[in-house]
């Protein structure tokens, strides 16, 4: 069943992508935390491990959108050839 | 009345356990659900593939046959391809065994076994094992950790996209564990929270508390059939997107 330009397995990847962005963010902090607390170094690490929690968040909501385009061009160019449309 | 103590005693799990010779053998009510889930699943379905000639019988084996083509025909081969007939028995024990383990939380003293974050973690582990599995059978250990870079990326940006792409995987397998874990616990706080409001309106007067009821109780029975509801979409859930993770792994771009 499409919904719109996604499909199902789309719409359920894209209801994912927002807790895969926290679970990053969180992810991150606590590295930097951890970092923070061997080195000495309070408040970089968790600075530090934020950002890199926030690009990697970013990175999988990117490459996601990236695939799906991806995946939908090369659907519709299918069907074409199938003459389905 | 402290409402935190009956919250928490709602929620949270409780050891009985025994201890054996200096080993800590816990016992405990999510322990108990499991392996009841287990044995119920393990007899049920194996007194359902005898092939009993009775009515209820030849029904249940119709619809465990309706079941099977549904996890095949719905998830696996459109997200793992002919591959993923293989893993075809895995989604359907891991569909049966969340939807169930969700369900038994609906019965009157029983808790939801996937309410505690352990129980959703080794099912996800498991989830991961199987991608894991999927990646290494199909491309090899060089393949498989080719396919975590993508296609046509700059060579200076390999170092930086590897560890990223690995992460990746590693935080998608912690997202099945937390999304099951929290939807199932916030459904049964949010079942006992509904049923407290007669009580904390009780204590204010007794009249407000009689009040409270019928509303509460109206809440309560939707949040129940919610709940019911949420049982089985999260199995569906669950079990999805183990087969587009997995199905990723064996198509890598």
């Amino acid at each position: 069943m499409a919904l719109g330009p996604f499909s199902k397995q789309d719409h359920l990847q894209i209801t994912t992508l927002g807790l895969e962005f926290a679970v990053s963010e969180i992810l991150g902090v606590w590295a930097g935390f951890w970092a923070d607390k061997k080195l000495g170094s309070f408040p970089w690490g968790v600075i530090a491990g934020a950002a890199a929690g926030f690009a990697l968040g970013f990175y999988q909501i990117l490459r996601a959108s990236r695939q799906m385009t991806l995946d939908n061009a090369k659907l519709k160019k299918a069907e074409h050839t199938d003459g389905r449309r | 009345m402290d409402v935190v103590e009956i919250i928490s005693h709602h929620i949270l799990d409780h050891d009985w356990g025994i201890t054996l010779g200096g080993f800590r053998l816990p016992i405990t009510t999510h322990t108990v659900t499991l392996f009841a889930v287990s044995l119920v699943l393990l007899f049920g379905l194996h007194w359902i593939s005898l092939g009993r000639k009775s009515r209820t019988g030849r029904l249940l084996t119709t619809l465990s046959e309706e079941y099977v083509a549904f996890i095949r025909d719905g998830m696996v081969l459109p997200n793992m391809g002919e591959e993923g007939r293989r893993f075809l028995p895995y989604f359907c024990t891991l569909f049966l065994f969340v939807l169930f383990c969700a369900l038994a939380g609906l019965i009157p003293n029983v808790k939801t076994a996937t309410s505690n974050i352990s129980v959703t973690a080794a099912l996800a582990l498991c989830s991961g094992g199987l991608i894991l599995y999927c990646g290494l059978k199909f491309h090899g250990f060089i393949g498989f950790l080719k396919g975590f870079v993508p296609s046509g990326t700059p060579g200076w940006l390999v170092p930086l996209l590897f560890p990223l792409e690995v992460l990746s995987l590693i935080i998608k397998v912690c997202v099945l564990a937390i999304r099951l874990f929290a939807n199932m616990l916030s459904g049964h706080m949010v079942l006992i929270c509904l049923l407290l409001i007669i009580f904390i309106v009780g204590q204010m007067h007794i009249a407000a508390g009689a009040g409270a009821f019928l509303p509460a109780m109206a809440l309560e029975l939707f949040m129940t059939c919610l709940e019911l509801l949420v049982a089985f979409l999260q199995a569906y859930v669950f079990t999805l997107l183990t087969s587009i993770f997995a199905g990723s792994v064996i198509h890598t771009h």
